[in-house]
């Protein structure tokens, strides 16, 4: 498949660089005055001996109407403008643009990757578009074990609350251990970092990506079918709520993309048994102060509502037994709600297959998980309500590995699917 | 009188055996006609199966959004079209089969109703998507219905779903010049009058009750503002 062509523009900036040792990119619209701010504090107030002494580029989509920045002109005592810093604007590419505003299209990757492949750079950090990497400890601990070459993915691992990414929590992070059996905690996260070595493997598997028509990339799955080291790496990063977007969208973004690449990697996923943890580099920061426990009707309401209403499309997707769960967890009775890993397993393992049996419309199937999964939020809200983050933890590894002990169930469904045709 | 009763019974006898014996030409032709064209669309369909196989269009296709999978997601691609070639060449045998059974026929009736045999074709078609397409929006506005915490979900669905039906009907009792101005008439009452109790409802009758439920759906924290507040899903 042809590599991305970048554009003229941005091939000039490159050319004016020449080349770089690190290349931080972000891959969303941001306002450059921040970023140019937030990037020389955190950049160049670096210590000499680590990376402060590596010439880095910041990339970032150019906007148009403004200069393209090509030099950072230091506002301390000296005059001197130092060239370990560089701003590289960059022109996105035309594609489907991503529903998420936190996550990129892969076609953004392609041409970030793309970048950093011209550059010739040892290391690559991805960041969000709130630029909370750069206003917390991030670069420094995320690049050191993939300069070190101690490994050549690092993921982050964020200290949440124990009602913060739950939908990473519930089903990306122990379907994606549970499939390839890497331990990635966040394996969806919008900062992470690359070593240049990576960088071929990366856009083989972008082009293969945008070839299949998705636009969701997953950098520790792709990783991990490839081999290749990834650590995680405990940082202070707290990224902001966010805004604007609904959760079936984005169930429908990520959960259908995880969906998709299980259907393309199922040659691989089935040979891996159980799973490995990964190094874990840096000190966990202090998750965020406790929160009360939450009023959980309102979703169990939302699933006994989806109960009454899509049994139809439920029950062509899951087995009877499922289904007589599910009825017996729908009675009206909130305060004793409570849905077993085993059956929330089975749940995904099934949807899962369905996606790739097209038993219904894929938009249809993404969007009829929205009231289960709201009901297994219920369900763990009412367990750890009182729990401290440490015992939610616990609760969260029990389930990743209620995953792992699910995953004969799937690959029996996956096999053999009219056997247990519903 | 007997005889001149035995007699006109055996020359209505004798019309009707000799009308048989005019037809059985057409209606031989008719059937080997489509017997004919049966055997052309199955190899025909053959083909089509074997070279969308080796152009893999089922994997070109599942790539990224493939509208006809989410509208008909039981059948691959392939089989869609090679179904829709076989049985649009088996149509053809049909018509021609008619049109060889007309030949033979000079009644202006049996002219008249080969005439029609398209339209009726057309109605079929017309009733088959109608009701792929009610399926499918009314499965869609259920599930969006449900995610967005609405009770009368169900409702809605339905409501979408019997439109979608009652505009399919009107179209395909057109298409078959049944009761034209009757049935305009009828569709026409029975939307505008939905529209217009829709409108009465909001603006005068129930304007106190749309608007307490207005307001109570607006205020209630559904799921995702509750999640805003303590849950974040992402």
């Amino acid at each position: 498949m042809a590599k991305l062509e970048l554009s003229e523009e941005t091939k000039a900036g490159m050319e004016e660089i020449k080349q770089a040792d690190l290349l931080i990119a972000v891959a969303a619209p941001v306002e450059a005055e921040q970023l140019r701010t937030a990037a020389t504090r955190a950049i160049l107030g670096m210590d000499e001996q680590s990376l402060g002494a590596l010439r880095t580029v910041v990339a970032f989509p150019g906007v148009s109407g403004t200069e393209p920045m090509t030099k950072v002109e230091m506002d301390l005592e000296e005059v001197e403008t130092h060239d370990r810093l560089r701003f590289l604007p960059y022109a996105m590419p035309a594609g489907t643009p991503s529903n998420i505003p936190w996550l990129p299209s892969a076609s953004v990757y392609q041409a970030l990757f793309a970048m950093a492949r011209e550059m010739g750079v040892s290391a690559c950090a991805v960041i969000a578009p709130d630029l909370a990497a750069l206003h917390s400890h991030f670069l420094g601990p995320m690049m050191a074990p993939v300069l070190e070459e101690r490994c050549e993915l690092a993921m982050p691992l964020y200290a949440l609350g124990k009602f913060d990414g739950l939908l990473n929590s519930s089903i990306l992070a122990p379907a994606i251990r549970s499939l390839y059996g890497r331990r990635v905690r966040f394996p969806l996260a919008p900062d992470f970092c690359f070593s240049g070595k990576m960088i071929p493997d990366m856009e083989v598997a972008l082009q293969r990506t945008i070839a299949q028509g998705q636009s969701t990339f997953w950098p520790a799955t792709e990783a991990a079918v490839r081999e290749r080291g990834i650590c995680q790496v405990h940082v202070d990063t707290r990224h902001a709520p966010a805004e604007g977007v609904d959760l079936s969208t984005v169930m429908s973004e990520t959960v259908g993309s995880l969906f998709a690449e299980m259907t393309l990697n199922a040659p691989l996923w089935q040979r891996v048994r159980g799973s490995q943890p990964l190094v874990t580099v840096g000190t966990p920061e202090p998750p965020p102060a406790d929160v009360a426990a939450a009023d959980t009707t309102p979703m169990v309401e939302t699933f006994q509502l989806g109960f009454r209403n899509l049994q139809e499309v439920w029950s062509l997707v899951l087995p009877p037994v499922t289904l007589l769960e599910l009825k017996r967890l729908a009675r009206p009775s909130t305060e004793r709600f409570h849905m077993p890993d085993e059956l929330w397993v089975r749940i995904v393992y099934d949807f899962g297959l369905a996606y790739r049996l097209r038993t219904i419309s894929r938009s249809h199937l993404l969007g009829a998980l929205t009231p289960l999964y709201l009901g297994w939020v219920a369900s763990y809200a009412l367990e750890v309500g009182n729990a401290g983050p440490a015992e939610a933890e616990l609760r969260l590894e029990k389930l990743a590995r209620a995953y792992e002990e699910g995953k004969p169930y799937l690959l029996s469904r996956w096999r053999w699917p009219d056997r247990f045709n519903p | 009188m007997w005889t001149q009763v035995s007699q006109s019974l055996h020359e209505s006898m004798a019309r009707v055996i000799s009308r048989i014996a005019t037809l059985l030409p057409g209606i031989l032709a008719f059937i080997l006609a489509v017997l004919f064209f049966a055997a052309i669309a199955w190899a025909l369909a053959w083909l089509v199966r074997s070279f969308l196989k080796g152009i893999r269009i089922d994997e070109r296709l599942a790539r990224g959004t493939n509208a006809i999978a989410e509208w008909s997601p039981t059948y691959t691609p392939s089989t869609l079209i090679t179904r829709v070639v076989f049985w649009c060449v088996v149509l053809i045998g049909f018509l021609v089969g008619l049109e060889a059974f007309g030949a033979s026929s000079d009644n202006v009736l049996s002219t008249r109703l080969l005439g029609y045999l398209p339209n009726v074709v057309g109605a079929v078609v017309l009733l088959i998507l109608g009701n792929v397409i009610a399926r499918f929006l009314s499965r869609s506005v259920l599930i969006g219905a449900v995610n967005m915490n609405l009770h009368y979900a169900r409702l809605l669905s339905l409501g979408v779903k019997w439109l979608v039906l009652v505009l399919t009907a009107a179209m395909v009792l057109d298409h078959l010049s049944i009761g034209a101005a009757i049935v305009d008439l009828a569709f026409g009452i029975l939307f505008g009058g939905i529209v217009l109790a829709l409108a009465l409802a909001v603006g005068l009758g129930s304007r106190d009750l749309v608007s307490r439920s207005l307001e109570r759906e607006a205020a209630r924290p559904g799921p995702e503002a509750v999640a805003e507040e303590k849950f974040r899903h992402f």
